[in-house]
């Protein structure tokens, strides 16, 4: 019989992270993301010229809400430059560095630690980063500008954008020649007016990232997945403007739920706490990864080393 | 194909007689093109019209059933490639692979099955399970087979089987042994398929078909057909997981979009993978097919909490999409961390709704209890007038939030386009009722004004 | 009882203790703002006590006062609604009134030629008119052999409508044939609009309207159904209206100086918790699961029953309507623009508080209530404003000047619909506000722009010594939701139907904010499609328009009901599509501007 091939007419985006030396940064090397021209994985039909990327989240103060992590991790917790070294040991593509610790009702740290944090992780690791505020839209547009400054020529990812504080970000990124992260809550409509209402400022939409809000895996995983498979066939069919790569916070919609922290003795036909906690990051990634995902962002090392090898085998079509 | 609610429009009387209960005859065009009513209804309808109407209205994959009584699961007969279109309306069926070179006397059957048997989850108020145990032939010998088989059948009488070996004797020996189960016995391929056939056929079974690529597969399954037997399932299964997405896909679309009958069958996966501790293999495999157009996929290893992560993604995947957005009805503690002095807001559980007013809240820069109101998913007033978001549902869901002993005041907010409601609301709470704003964008001034 | 003055009027009214001051006000015939009905939320019915501002909703009466209503707080005459023009169908249809006066010269009987009284009457209006199946109430005939000695023969016979036949309702001396009146009556639930007709002629004598007087209890249907259903709701709502219709008639019959006994016929359209509550009917039912109201087809009613001022042997005669959400004043939008005759597509857009949308031709309609809200009336807007005078009509900004043009050019007073769709128009393409309707803080250098006492940025559109006229973000927020939830229903009906804009002939509009509608900046707005000009016709008050025709004719009175019998109604709040893109059109013009390939070049995006 005669297979459908779809005749897509639009193209993802490609995206550069990171800059070499040569280029005016200090990173081991650039990653690109984007460039697909049809569904994930389905070679049969178009390119998928980059693999998508696993970025190892980095919190710069424990993350309160994750008691099995900060146990496994327990000797560099709290020492966000030795955890964000451990990553590039474990294999991650990227590291995703998150200013928690900025957030008013936290420690409320200040600008200047943001700046300060983020050339330390510079000299630390060679990775390409993404750095991300504290989730709190207004200390965000305070400290995002000071971070994107003192990464300049770095080419970072810079997140998140919402519709609240996209303005200072996108003109920190502007002037300091990254990327952003536009974040919108699980609607395919709220997504691109944001990347209109960014592109509109002058940067242009090969240079955001989109995050619908990740849903965790039995937490509103499918919201999220749909959103992004509409998004990826609008762009695929020609809609430039969300024609755009996805991010997926995964780590923090993994390891506050209780399926990543109850023991066996709670919830005794679970299963054992590890296994269960990995498999559960690695199972939302292997599931966002068919909706269209450029980035997983994950923090256990065992989910890294096996959505890599999944990814791999997606790639390459050959099993280990 | 479908047809569209005006394509059958053109096809009935335009009498607008409401004999079938509808005010219009396009009314009734649109029901039956969802489904939603049957052409029974309708005393005018001419005989040719019947006739069209039922050749479109057979499914373009074929919906087969698996298993007896209680426990018996459909699968296939989805209608869209992608879940937003509709909805995936059958999920997946998941299981596992035991051979029956396993059998006594090592007990590794016995072990296995008991733990499949602990493979039932509570998520979200529902039961779920591994359904399937897969057993395979490879010792070619009948007597393992068969032993193996009572062995399953003695731990796990309720589970639905899938019976695979290359001889028909064998087979039939251990159909005989089942009575009313409805396995699907297989593989039948070019070579056994007459044989395969009349065996599903005699004992009431489904089919698994398999190929070296789809030609082969879709050259059996016509000739299956054309012996009058259509309970067919597809084995897509293969050792490259690019080739098996490939397979899979192809098989929707051909369905789907060329309405080619000899794929229109609902598939399976068996996921080999390596054994050993924390390999994710199977899981991650697992994962791709259920998101990707299995209808049932099988792996190797009954281990929990592979299932438990499996059966929830497939819970999601399988979700009704048309079904507005929610977030879950309860407490929300918003903009840090709230106390007892903090003030308490209600709304509804349309997920809009609430991502409008958490970041207003947030913005407000005081820390606030939010209870959120199951209301199906509607907003604040399509909720209140359609008796969603009433004063007795909102004091409800207040004791299921225990806010009364979280905050010492008696305050609440309610949003300002139910300010209607606020006397009664007093009435039956007891609480001193705030009118809030009309608009999100009026929360941070509102709360600061009466709050600080 | 207190006694509260009322300047700068000057008059007096007497007010039972504790009695709020806006009901008191609204119970001496002043109409005063009021959008949110009484909740204290809405700031518009601020009156003046002692040189202090006090909201009249929020200020009970406990002792005699003086106060003085503001120019801003007050309603008045709502000139945009009356629109009489003769641009609808009537002509289409045979002449058949509701009500007939005919001269009748009967030949006296005699011995030769003895047929009895009534008789000799029917027979001779059978042969006049072609008619048969006539009725008589027996008092008219007890009093019928004198009347006819007394008048010699010569007279007027009144007949009116009924059972598909005639009723015999007065007699009179000589020949009246000519004075013989109808009331078209359109009852929103914001305004009434009622047009006197001289049945004879089929000519608009003249035209009224007036706000319904039910909105001091809410703004929308819901509100008002909920308020039926509490202690004497019903009976209070339903007074309401009867009221606000007979203030229209007597301010007809005084305008034209006809008797009002020579009405003989009202035919009324309204949405249908409008007509229920008109006649008095529980609407309960129209509110909850599955949304049923009781009737679509309202029987004829005697004036009287109603007590409705008008000839009190007149009959009440309303358009039937669809469904819950889609009344009899859309069957009348349907009648009036001739959609429902022709065989290419047509759309009408009836951009009321609720935003109805139809869809069809001769073959099909299907129609939806957008729920758009009473923006465009004016409605939750902050200087919003109906189609009264000095309601800003329209807005024009070029490099920072703003021109306004308002209605019968009286000082601005607030701005009306038409005026609220130019003005996001306008922002967007001055570039003051961003595609999602926020003010672009940053980059904008306009004092105009700035931030108000809420804390919340406004645009000033008029400032002066007497009136300060702004548009608020929130307001745009609003205006957007509106536009945005009418363009998804034309949508959702066109995907239901497998049809595309462009496959649509014809795309009528009727409200009630006047001709100044800018069609281009309603389509740059995204309120409608990006189609051409000549595609558009606006139809006015299309409501009024439908009840006149079937005044005047039978036929059509058909053909409302046949337009009823055909017409699907879908379902916009159960509807996938119409909730999952409704973010789409928060946008402007729109999230997919591909939509909208001449605005699109327009803004150069």
């Amino acid at each position: 019989m005669e297979k459908v091939i779809e005749k897509w007419t639009g193209k993802i985006a490609e995206l550069s992270i990171g800059s070499v030396s040569s280029e005016g940064g200090s990173r081991s090397k650039v990653i690109k993301i984007g460039g697909e021209t049809t569904l994930p994985f389905l070679h049969f039909e178009g390119q998928m010229p980059n693999p998508p990327l696993v970025a190892a989240e980095v919190c710069d103060t424990p993350p309160e809400h994750w008691p099995f992590i900060i146990e496994e991790f327990k000797n560099f917790i709290n020492d966000t430059l030795r955890w964000a070294k451990k990553c590039e040991e474990w294999g991650a593509d990227l590291l995703c560095l998150k200013l928690d610790s900025c957030h008013p009702d936290g420690k409320n740290n200040s600008v200047e630690y943001a700046g300060e944090l983020v050339s330390k992780v510079l000299k630390t690791v060679s990775l390409p980063l993404i750095v991300i505020g504290c989730n709190h839209p207004e200390k965000d547009q305070e400290i995002l500008p000071k971070v994107a400054e003192m990464t300049k020529g770095e080419k970072i990812l810079l997140g998140m954008a919402t519709k609240d504080n996209y303005k200072t970000i996108t003109a920190a990124a502007l002037a300091n020649d990254h990327s952003v992260i536009a974040e919108t809550p699980l609607d395919i409509n709220l997504a691109k007016q944001l990347n209109i209402l960014i592109s509109d400022m002058g940067l242009p939409v090969e240079r955001i990232v989109m995050h619908h809000t990740t849903g965790g895996l039995g937490y509103g995983f499918e919201y999220c997945y749909s959103i992004m498979e509409r998004c990826r066939l609008a762009g695929l069919t020609g809609d430039k403007v969300v024609a755009t790569p996805i991010i997926n916070m995964i780590a923090e919609e993994t390891w506050k739920i209780k399926e990543a922290k109850a023991s066996k003795d709670e919830q005794p036909t679970w299963g054992e706490l590890h296994s269960r906690a990995v498999g559960w990051e690695v199972t939302c990634a292997a599931g966002y990864l068919q909706a269209g995902s450029d980035i997983l962002v994950l923090v256990h090392p065992e989910s890294i080393k096996i959505i890599k090898q999944t990814i791999k085998q997606l790639m390459t079509g050959v099993r280990p | 194909m479908a047809l569209t609610g005006l394509d059958i429009y053109k096809l009935l009387p335009k009498t607008n007689c409401k004999k079938c209960g509808f005010p219009t005859c396009l009314a009734f065009a649109m029901a039956l093109a969802t489904k939603k009513v049957s052409l029974d209804k309708c005393p005018d309808v001419t005989e040719e019209t019947k006739q069209i109407l039922e050749s479109a209205s057979e499914p373009p994959i074929r919906t087969v059933t698996i298993g007896s009584g209680e426990n018996k699961i459909s699968i296939g007969g989805e209608t869209v490639l992608f879940r937003h279109e509709k909805t995936f309306y059958h999920k997946c069926g998941t299981g596992i692979l035991l051979s029956d070179n396993l059998s006594v006397p090592g007990g590794e059957i016995k072990n296995k099955v008991s733990l499949f048997n602990k493979l039932v989850f509570d998520r979200v108020g529902q039961k779920v399970r591994a359904e399937f145990i897969a057993l395979k032939n490879d010792s070619d010998s009948e007597t393992k087979f068969i032993d193996a088989l009572n062995e399953i059948n003695t731990l796990s009488s309720d589970s639905l089987l899938i019976l695979l070996s290359n001889n028909i004797t064998t087979l039939e020996k251990a159909l005989s042994t089942l009575k009313d189960r409805r396995p699907v016995v297989g593989p039948a391929n070019t070579g056994n398929y007459e044989s395969m056939t009349n065996l599903a056929r005699t004992n009431n079974a489904g089919l698994l078909v398999t190929g070296k690529d789809l030609d082969e597969i879709a050259a059996v399954t016509q000739k299956i057909t054309d012996m009058g037997f259509r309970e067919i399932v597809l084995d897509l299964s293969n050792p490259d997981i690019n080739s098996c997405l490939e397979n899979l896909t192809q098989v929707r679309r051909l369905a789907l979009r060329k309405n080619y009958r000899p794929l229109g069958y609902p598939t399976i996966v068996f996921c080999s993978a390596k054994q050993g501790e924390n390999n994710c293999d199977a899981l991650t495999c697992g994962a791709t097919f259920i998101a990707k157009y299995a209808s049932i996929v099988i792996v190797p290893e009954p281990v929990d909490w592979q299932f438990l992560a499996m059966v929830t993604l497939r819970q999601n995947i399988y979700a009704d999409p048309q079904k507005p957005v929610t977030v879950q009805p309860k407490l929300y503690s918003i903009g840090g961390t709230p106390d007892n002095k903090s003030p308490v807001l209600i709304t509804t559980n349309f997920s809009l709704t609430y991502f409008t007013i958490e970041p207003e809240i947030i913005n407000s820069k005081i820390p606030s209890w939010l209870v959120v109101v199951d209301t199906d998913g509607l907003s604040v007033l399509t909720a209140w007038a359609a008796e969603k978001f009433t004063p007795e549902k909102i004091v409800d869901a207040m004791k299921k939030a225990n806010i009364e002993n979280i905050v010492e005041h008696r305050k609440l907010i309610i949003p300002g386009y139910v300010a209607v409601m606020s006397g009664k609301l007093n009435e039956l709470s007891g609480w001193e009722v705030l009118v809030g704003s009309r608009e999100a964008s009026g929360i941070p001034k509102f709360l600061r004004s009466i709050w600080l | 009882m207190h006694t509260v003055k009322i300047l700068p009027d000057d008059i007096e009214i007497k007010v039972k203790d504790n009695t709020d001051l806006l009901s008191a006000i609204t119970d001496a015939g002043i109409y005063i703002n009021s959008d949110c009905g009484g909740n204290g939320t809405c700031g518009k019915c601020k009156v003046i006590i002692k040189n202090g501002y006090v909201l009249s909703c929020q200020t009970n009466v406990t002792d005699d006062l003086v106060i003085e209503i503001p120019y801003s707080s007050r309603i008045e005459e709502i000139h945009a609604l009356i629109d009489t023009a003769e641009q609808t169908q009537e002509s289409v249809f045979a002449y058949q009134p509701l009500a007939k006066k005919v001269h009748l010269k009967l030949v006296q009987p005699s011995l030769e030629n003895n047929i009895p009284d009534y008789e000799r009457l029917k027979s001779k209006l059978e042969e006049k008119l072609s008619i048969s199946n006539l009725k008589i109430g027996l008092s008219l005939l007890k009093a019928l052999p004198h009347f006819l000695r007394k008048v010699e023969w010569d007279f007027t016979a009144s007949l009116v409508e009924s059972d598909g036949g005639y009723e015999f309702v007065q007699f009179e001396p000589g020949d009246r044939s000519k004075d013989i009146y109808g009331i078209a009556l359109d009852i929103g639930t914001t305004t009434v609009v009622a047009y006197l007709v001289n049945l004879d002629s089929g000519k608009v004598h003249c035209a009224e309207a007036t706000y319904n007087q039910q909105i001091s209890l809410g703004q929308d249907v819901i509100t008002r159904i909920m308020y039926s259903t509490e202690k004497k709701g019903l009976k209070k709502l339903s007074q309401m209206i009867c009221n606000t219709i007979n203030d229209l008639i007597a301010a007809l019959v005084e305008k034209s100086g006809i008797s009002q006994n020579d009405i003989l016929a009202v035919q009324s359209a309204g949405n249908t918790t409008m007509i229920h509550l008109f006649l008095g009917i529980n609407p309960e039912y129209i509110r909850k699961e599955p949304y049923i109201p009781v009737v679509n087809f309202p029987p004829v009613i005697n004036a009287e029953e109603l007590n409705i001022k008008i000839n009190p042997r007149g009959t009440i005669s309303c358009l039937p309507g669809v469904a819950s959400y889609l009344g009899g004043d859309i069957t009348a939008g349907v009648l009036a623009s001739g959609m429902d005759r022709v065989e290419k597509a047509s759309l009408l857009v009836d951009l009321g508080t609720n935003g109805e949308i139809v869809l069809g031709n001769s073959d099909w309609l299907v129609g939806c209530s957008c729920s758009a809200g009473p923006a465009f009336e004016g409605v939750g807007i902050k200087c919003g404003i109906s189609a009264i005078d000095g309601a800003i009509q329209s807005i024009k900004i070029d490099n920072g000047e703003v021109t306004v043009s308002t209605i019968n050019n009286k000082k601005p007073k607030g701005i009306c619909g038409s005026g609220l769709i130019d003005i996001p128009a306008e922002l967007l393409r001055n570039s003051i506000i961003d595609r999602s309707g926020k003010f672009r803080k940053e980059s904008v250098k306009s004092n105009r722009l700035r931030k108000n006492e809420d804390d919340e940025y406004e645009f000033v559109i008029v400032s002066d010594k007497d009136s300060h006229i702004v548009i608020t973000e929130s307001d745009i927020a609003t205006l957007l939701r509106s536009k945005g939830a009418v363009f998804l229903g034309m949508q959702v009906l066109l995907q239901e139907m497998k049809l595309k804009f462009e496959d649509i002939d014809r795309i009528y509009i009727s409200g009630g904010f006047g001709t100044a509608l800018d069609i281009g900046k309603a389509i740059l707005i995204g309120l409608l499609p990006d189609l051409p000009d000549e595609k558009f016709s606006f139809i006015g008050n299309s409501s009024v328009a439908g009840a006149k025709i079937c005044l005047l004719s039978k036929s059509a009175r058909e053909k409302a009901k046949e337009i009823v019998g055909k017409m699907t109604y879908i379902d916009l709040s159960t509807n996938p599509k119409f909730m999952n893109e409704y973010t789409s059109t928060l946008f402007l013009p729109h999230t997919d501007i591909e939509l909208f390939p001449t605005v699109k070049r327009k803004l150069g995006i």
